[in-house]
C-alpha cells in the first residue's frame, strides 16, 4: 500500500487554526485546542504560521524511549507512529525526546497523545479552508516544488540560448 | 517532585557505594594499608540488640526506596507504573525501573539480615557476598542511570554527552560520603579521627575536585558542540540561571564542603556549625543542579522548537 502523509503548505497557512479546533472535537470530543494533536506556531511580528503535525519519522525517538511500548509504529496503516492510550502510563519521556516538541499531555485523560492521521482521514486536511495542509501520498510530496526547480532550469536554458 | 527523587537516589546510591567500599575494604588488607571500620555502637531497641556497624551501607537502600515513589507521582495515571518495565530492549526509563527495583530489593534483603534478630541470619558467612555485590553492582547503576537517561536524548544536545553520567556518579559518590561523615559527626560518639573517617574525608576532596574538572570539561564540550549547546551553557552561565548556578552549584556544591572538610580534617572546632553549612552544601548540590539543568532543557526545548519550526525566522 502506498503510504500517505501529511505535507503542510506554509506559504497558504492563515493561521486561524480551525485545524487545532476539528483535532479536538475529533479525538475529544471538546472543542479545546488546547488537547488537539496540531499546533500552529506563529510569528505573528513576520506573519508567518506554520502548523506543526507529527513527521512519523522513520526512526522515531518516541518509540526507542517509551518504556512500555505504548508507543509504536503501524506498518498497516500508512505506516503511522500511534500511541496506545490503554498502555501509556504519562511518563512523558516521548515528549522529551521528540526533537520537534510534539507528543503532547493531555490533561483531562492523564496520558500523552499524539497525531493519528484520524485512521485515515485527517481533519485538519478537509477543514482546512486553504488547502494548507494536505494528505498525499509520500513520493508526491515535493512535486511542485520539482516542477518550480524544472521550470527555472528551463528558462535558464531558454536564456543561454 | 523529581527533584526530590534525584537527591535522594543520588544520596542513597553513592552512600552505599562508599559504604560497602568501606567495609570490605575493613574486611581485606587493601593496598597494604587497613582500614580500621567506622566505629559505631549497638543500640538496643525493643528488647533486641541492633548491630550499626554497617549503618551507611542501610540507609542506602532506604532513601532510594523513599525517593522512588516521587518518580511514581510524577506518572499521569499512577496506578500503571508497573507497566514501566515492558520494553527494557531500546528504553532507559525500562532499564531504569528494572535497576532500581533489583537495588532496592537487594538492599532491603542486606538491611533485614542486619536488623532482624535472627541467629542463622547473622551468619558471618561468604554467601553473603553475593548479594552484597549485586546489590553494588546495582547501586552504581543507580548512580548513574538518571545520566544515561538524559544522554539517551539525543535530539537536547545539552544533555547528549557521554560526561553526564560521569557527573552524576561522582557527583552521588561524593554526596554519599558527605551524608556518611555527617551522620558519624552529627551523632557526636565518635572520635573524630578514626582511620576511616580521614580516609572518607580525603576521598571527599579528591571527589569534589573531580567533579569539578568534570563539570569544566562538560560545560566546554557543551559550550563548543552546537548552537543550541551554547545557548544552553550561556543560560546556565550569564542567564537567568547565573545565580543558581554559581550560588546554588559552584559555591554551596563545591566549594564550601571542599573549605570545610579542608578545615574539619585539621583542626577541631565547632561541628555543629560545621554540620549545619556542611548540610546546606549536600543538600543544595544536586537537586539544584539537576533541576536546574531540567528547566534549562525546557527552555532549550523552546528555542530548538522555534528554530525547527521556522529556521530562526522571527528570534
Amino acid at each position: 500500500m502506498q503510504e500517505k502523509v501529511l505535507v503542510v503548505d506554509q506559504q497558504k497557512c492563515t493561521g486561524c487554526r480551525l485545524c487545532e479546533l476539528v483535532c479536538s472535537v475529533f479525538h475529544t470530543g471538546a472543542s479545546n485546542p488546547s488537547r488537539s494533536r496540531i499546533k500552529v506556531v506563529k510569528w505573528e511580528d513576520v506573519g508567518l504560521y506554520l502548523p506543526m503535525a507529527c513527521n512519523h519519522c522513520e526512526k522515531a525517538y518516541c518509540v526507542e524511549v517509551c518504556p512500555t511500548k505504548a508507543c509504536h509504529r503501524e506498518p498497516e496503516n500508512n505506516n503511522r507512529v500511534t500511541i496506545d492510550k490503554k498502555l501509556c502510563i504519562g511518563c512523558r519521556t516521548c515528549i522529551i525526546a521528540c526533537p520537534f516538541g510534539h507528543p503532547f499531555f493531555d490533561i483531562h485523560d492523564r496520558v500523552t497523545v499524539k497525531c493519528d492521521y484520524c485512521d485515515g482521514d485527517p481533519q485538519c486536511v478537509r477543514f482546512c479552508d486553504v488547502k494548507a495542509i494536505s494528505f498525499t501520498d509520500a513520493d508526491k510530496t515535493n512535486v511542485a516544488k520539482k516542477r518550480e526547480a524544472f521550470l527555472k532550469y528551463a528558462e535558464s536554458m531558454k536564456q543561454i540560448r | 517532585m523529581i527533584a526530590i527523587y534525584l537527591y535522594l537516589a543520588g544520596m542513597g546510591a553513592g552512600s552505599f557505594v562508599i559504604g560497602i567500599l568501606i567495609q570490605w575494604g575493613a574486611l581485606i588488607n587493601w593496598m597494604g594499608v587497613k582500614l580500621n571500620p567506622l566505629f559505631l555502637p549497638s543500640i538496643v531497641l525493643f528488647g533486641h540488640t541492633l548491630n550499626l556497624s554497617s549503618v551507611p551501607i542501610l540507609w542506602g537502600p532506604i532513601m532510594v526506596a523513599i525517593g522512588a515513589p516521587f518518580l511514581i507521582l510524577d506518572l499521569g495515571i499512577k496506578w500503571r507504573f508497573m507497566y514501566a518495565c515492558l520494553n527494557p530492549r531500546t528504553s532507559w526509563v525500562a532499564r531504569g525501573f528494572i535497576i532500581l527495583s533489583i537495588f532496592i530489593i537487594f538492599g532491603l534483603v542486606l538491611l533485614a539480615k542486619s536488623v532482624l534478630p535472627f541467629e542463622w541470619l547473622h551468619a558471618e558467612s561468604v554467601l553473603w557476598r553475593i548479594p552484597e555485590i549485586i546489590a553494588f553492582v546495582f547501586a552504581l547503576g543507580t548512580a548513574i542511570y538518571t545520566g544515561i537517561l538524559l544522554k539517551a536524548t539525543k535530539s537536547i544536545p545539552l544533555w547528549n554527552t557521554h560526561l553526564l553520567p560521569l557527573l552524576f556518579l561522582v557527583s552521588a559518590l561524593s554526596t554519599g560520603s558527605m551524608a556518611i561523615i555527617l551522620a558519624t559527626l552529627g551523632t557526636g560518639l565518635f572520635s573524630h579521627d578514626a582511620s576511616a573517617l580521614k580516609v572518607l574525608m580525603y576521598a571527599v576532596q579528591i571527589l569534589v575536585v573531580i567533579e569539578g574538572i568534570v563539570l569544566y570539561l562538560y560545560l566546554s564540550g557543551r559550550y563548543r558542540v552546537s548552537e543550541q549547546g551554547k545557548d544552553s551553557v550561556r543560560l546556565l552561565l550569564h542567564g537567568e540561571k547565573k545565580f543558581i548556578f554559581w550560588g546554588g552549584d559552584v559555591l554551596l556544591g563545591l566549594v564550601l564542603p571542599f573549605v570545610l572538610v579542608s578545615i574539619a580534617a585539621f583542626s577541631h572546632g565547632n561541628i555543629l556549625l560545621r554540620l549545619g553549612v556542611l548540610h546546606a552544601g549536600i543538600k543544595d548540590q544536586i537537586p539544584m543542579h539537576r533541576l536546574m539543568e531540567i528547566q534549562y532543557d525546557m527552555r532549550a526545548m523552546k528555542i530548538k522548537e522555534n528554530w525547527n519550526a521556522g529556521k530562526g525566522i522571527g528570534r
